[in-house]
This record gives structure tokens, sequence and C-alpha cells, in this order.
């Protein structure tokens, strides 16, 4: 089963983890939508988060602010956020705020998959 | 997503599937058979235009156009009644407080439309000047409206915000005396609730270093409470802020920082400049979050530049942001200058894609003297007497 919301594809992997593809931009435009598609998967029981950040050139301070949201509101139902295959740019930012304490990187989606199975 | 939900009101079940179907392709279209039904949407959630038929069963279309004048939150929602057109004298009454179009029976699908349209922009663009005019005066308050003032030393502001922009902070105070400590930070978001979020989340800032003024003089350690408040309060809830402590002893040339994340700032100074670079994590994620001072010593002529992140993700001409390896450039080549900080903002301007900022811009830079400032001399003539209570 696999579900398209708005920009965001997700694909399931087990009954509670699931990968969100951020696709060109997570910013103030589309940082609802992110919460929007997060929040049904969370409903629907996903605790582990994989972001696949492959294609991401922009990361802004808002999109980031809807990851830290995600995570804030999984980290008390011991589930995790994780990055694969982060971008310089999203990179950039993640070091700015010295978030790579708090989400787990991995080079590839493959790899973020098998580490949280 | 669409941006606005309109509420068609008619009790034609023909006329109503086919507004809803020619709506429906641009905007979020509810629907109800009468007035009854359409205060029962419009209780589940507000509607940002409503297009009424007057004639239908229940309640009709002026009984709800009454009932929605009485509240406050529907007072203002764009009205637009349907009318038919041998009733002449509903069409003049149509035209009455709180209705903003009549469209008369039978009427052309695509005239309905651009004048639904219309009246959308024109709401839209009321609110985007509120919301222009209230952030400014956010804005405004969130930013110092002096600096310190010390013997030895050059203190220089910056900040153009805009009306997009986000939560800047600045913030300066002497909390012991000859002991200062300035804050600038980063509410994370855009638009009047980042600035909304800032606002707060200054207060609270403000108050922890007042409440623990006589405990501690660490930034990490009003770091860690400053942490601690936002994560427990409620109404802060999904607010993430990153913030740079600095206590400044300018008597002993000492500054102390903690850093949460925030952009770091650069030293700068004769020999050249660098980033320093000890940084924790941003506030709002962890609970248990430590954070570290770091100390220096600021040589004749050093100084240090803090900003946000305005100026770091600057496009540049190249395709690229700024960056810190930008930032760093633009100080050095600022340093020594009459007006560094102009310096800096024209030396970036130059080299952007477009010669204006893409977000709000701040700039702090204080910088200790090269050689102690020449301070008027003050002159006793011999020829006037200025002996206290002459």
């Amino acid at each position: 089963m696999q579900a398209t919301a708005m920009n965001f594809f997700v694909e399931p992997v087990t009954h509670d983890t699931a990968v969100i593809r951020i696709g060109k931009a997570l910013d103030f435009r589309n940082a609802a939508e992110f919460k929007t598609t997060a929040q049904d998967q969370v409903h629907a029981g996903v605790r582990n988060f994989i972001l696949d950040f492959t294609d991401t050139g922009i990361l802004d301070s808002t999109g980031l602010g809807s990851v830290f949201s995600l995570y804030r509101q999984v980290s008390p139902l011991s589930g995790q956020v994780v990055f694969a295959s982060v971008s310089r740019p999203v990179q950039v930012v993640v070091q700015l705020t010295r978030t790579y304490k708090v989400f787990r990187q991995f080079p590839t989606v493959d790899a973020a998959r098998d580490a949280i199975r | 997503m669409a941006e606005y939900s309109i509420l068609v009101v008619e009790d034609e079940h023909t006329l109503r599937r086919l507004l809803e179907y020619r709506l429906g392709k641009l905007y979020t279209v509810r629907t109800a058979a009468n007035g009854e039904e359409a205060l029962e949407k419009i209780a589940e959630e507000l509607p940002q235009l409503i297009i009424s038929d007057i004639m239908m069963p229940k309640m009709d279309g002026f009984a709800l156009q009454t009932a929605l004048q009485e509240r406050k939150d529907t007072r203002a929602i764009p009205f637009i009644f349907l009318t038919a057109k041998a009733d002449e004298a509903s069409r003049l009454k149509g035209l009455r407080t709180g209705v903003d179009d009549y469209i008369t029976k039978p009427f052309d699908l695509d005239q309905l439309l651009s004048r639904v349209e219309r009246l959308l922009d024109r709401t839209k663009m009321f609110q985007t000047q509120l919301d222009a005019r209230i952030g400014k005066d956010f804005s405004r308050k969130l930013m110092p409206k002096r600096l310190p003032d010390v013997a030895g030393y050059r203190t220089l502001f910056y900040n153009s915000p805009r009306d997009h922009g986000g939560g800047d902070i600045f913030d300066w105070t002497e909390f012991r005396p000859g002991s200062y400590f300035i804050t600038i930070g980063d509410v994370m978001g855009k638009g009047l609730q980042a600035k909304f979020y800032a606002f707060s989340f200054l207060g609270y800032i403000r108050s922890t270093l007042h409440t623990m003024m006589h405990t501690t003089n660490s930034p990490a350690e009003l770091m860690k409470r400053v942490n601690q408040a936002l994560m427990g309060d409620a109404t802060l809830d999904d607010t993430f802020a990153s913030l740079l402590l600095l206590r400044w002893e300018p008597a002993k040339n000492m500054i102390t920082y903690a850093n949460a994340g925030h952009c770091r700032p650069v030293l700068t100074g004769p020999r050249g400049s660098e980033i320093l670079t000890h940084s924790d994590i941003i506030l709002g994620l962890d609970q248990n979050a430590q954070f570290k001072d770091t100390s220096l010593v600021l040589n004749p002529g050093s100084g240090i530049v803090a900003y946000t992140d305005g100026i770091l993700e600057q496009r540049m001409k190249s395709g690229e942001q700024l960056g810190e390896e930008g930032i760093i450039e633009t100080v050095e080549s600022a340093y020594g200058s009459a007006e560094p900080v102009e310096r800096m903002i024209d030396s970036v301007l130059d080299d952007s894609e477009t010669r204006e900022f893409g977000d709000d811009v701040l700039i702090f830079w204080l910088q200790r003297l090269a050689v102690r400032e020449h301070r008027e001399p003050r002159w006793f003539s011999p020829f006037t007497d200025v002996s206290e209570g002459a």
C-alpha cells in the first residue's frame, strides 16, 4: 500500500515505521502540509519516521520547525525521527542547530530502514 | 489544498450541485439547503465566503444574513445573495448592511466566479495589511531603543525586519553594575505567529535573567533554565528557538557566551576573523539539554559580531547562500572601516542575487577600541566661575 499526500510521498516500512520523501523544499510554503501528512501517519500508528532528504535543496526554519514538532510528538511514544541521504543544504542547517544529537543520520534510506527495523 | 472555503446555501438541488461542482474546482465548498442548515455548518467551521439564495424553506436568506450580522465572528464574512430577477423588491432589500454583492438569477457562472474571486482577494488584502501593521508593531517592540554605552567600547546594531520575516530577537540589560547580558535569538517560523512567539519568548528570557540574577551569572545556566521553561509551557508548545547569550564585562574585557543552536558569532580583530565554534542544541527539543560556557578576552581592537540567519541564508549571485565563510569574509572586509555594519550590509547586497534581503536581517557588532577613547576633557576657565553652587 502506498499513499501520496500533497507533496509528500509516504512509503510504509512496517506497521509503525514509514519513509516520508521530502521533495525539493521543506519551507514556510509547505510546512503545514508536512505536518498534516506526518499527523495522519501518527494517527495511523506510525512511530518511527525516516525522512528522505535526497532531493532537498531548501530547508528553512519553518520547515525544520515542523520536523521538530514531529520529533516532540513521537519521542514520548518511544518513536524516533531519523534523517536519510542528507543533502548539503540540509546538513548545513542540522550543523547550525546542533540537532544531529537528536536526529540520527543514515547515508541511504535502505540503511535507515535496516537500522530501525 | 484549496486556500478558501465557501458555503453555498441553496434549496434547489440542481443549482446547489452545479455551484458546488464549479466552485469546487477552485475552493473548498460546503453546502446547505436552507438558513438553519447553514448556521449549523458555520458553527462547525467558519467559511471565508457565503453565497446564499433568498427564498428558502425553514429559514430564508434574509433571516440567515440577520443572524450572521448579530455575531461578531460571522459579521465580517463576505456575503453574496442570489436573487430571482423578478423579485426587484428583494433585490433592493438585499442591498443592506453586511451584503457585499448580489447576483440575479438566472446568472452567468463565469460572472459569479469572477465576483467571488474579487471579494476573496479584497478580504485577503485587508488581512495582509493588518498583519503587516501588527507585525511592524511587534518588530519595533522586539528591538532596543538604545545600546549600551561603555567607555573604550563601540556597539553597533542593524535591524531590518520584513513583513513576512520571522521572529528575530535582540535585547540587552546591565544585570549587575558593569556586567551586561546580551540576548540574540530567532524563534522558528514565519510571519505574525513567529513574531508573537518571539515576543512571549523574550518575556521568558527577561524574567529568567531577573529571577536568577542573584543565583548565577552563567549564560549556560540561564540557557538551561530558559530551555526548561520553554519546554514546560503548553502555550509555547511547538516553539523552537535558537539563542545566543553573551555576558560582557567591559572592565575585564571579557566575554562569556552560551550558544543554543544559533548562528555562530564571529570574533574579529587586527589579526583576522574567525568563527566562535562552540554551540549546543537549539531550544525546545530536549528537556535535559546541557549547555556550556565559553570565555574569551577581547584584545585591543577586537570585537564580536553576532547575527541571525537572515543574512546567513541570503542568496548570492553565485546561486549559493552567503554561509559562514561568506560572513567571515564580509566581517573581515568591513573591519576597520568607519561604519563596519553598513559596510557589511552594502557588500552583501552588492553580491546578492537581487539587491534586497530575502528575510529579516539583524547584526550586532561589539568592539573594543584599539586606543582608549579620547573623551572631551573638561575645561576650567580661569575667567569663569564654574565652582559648585555658583
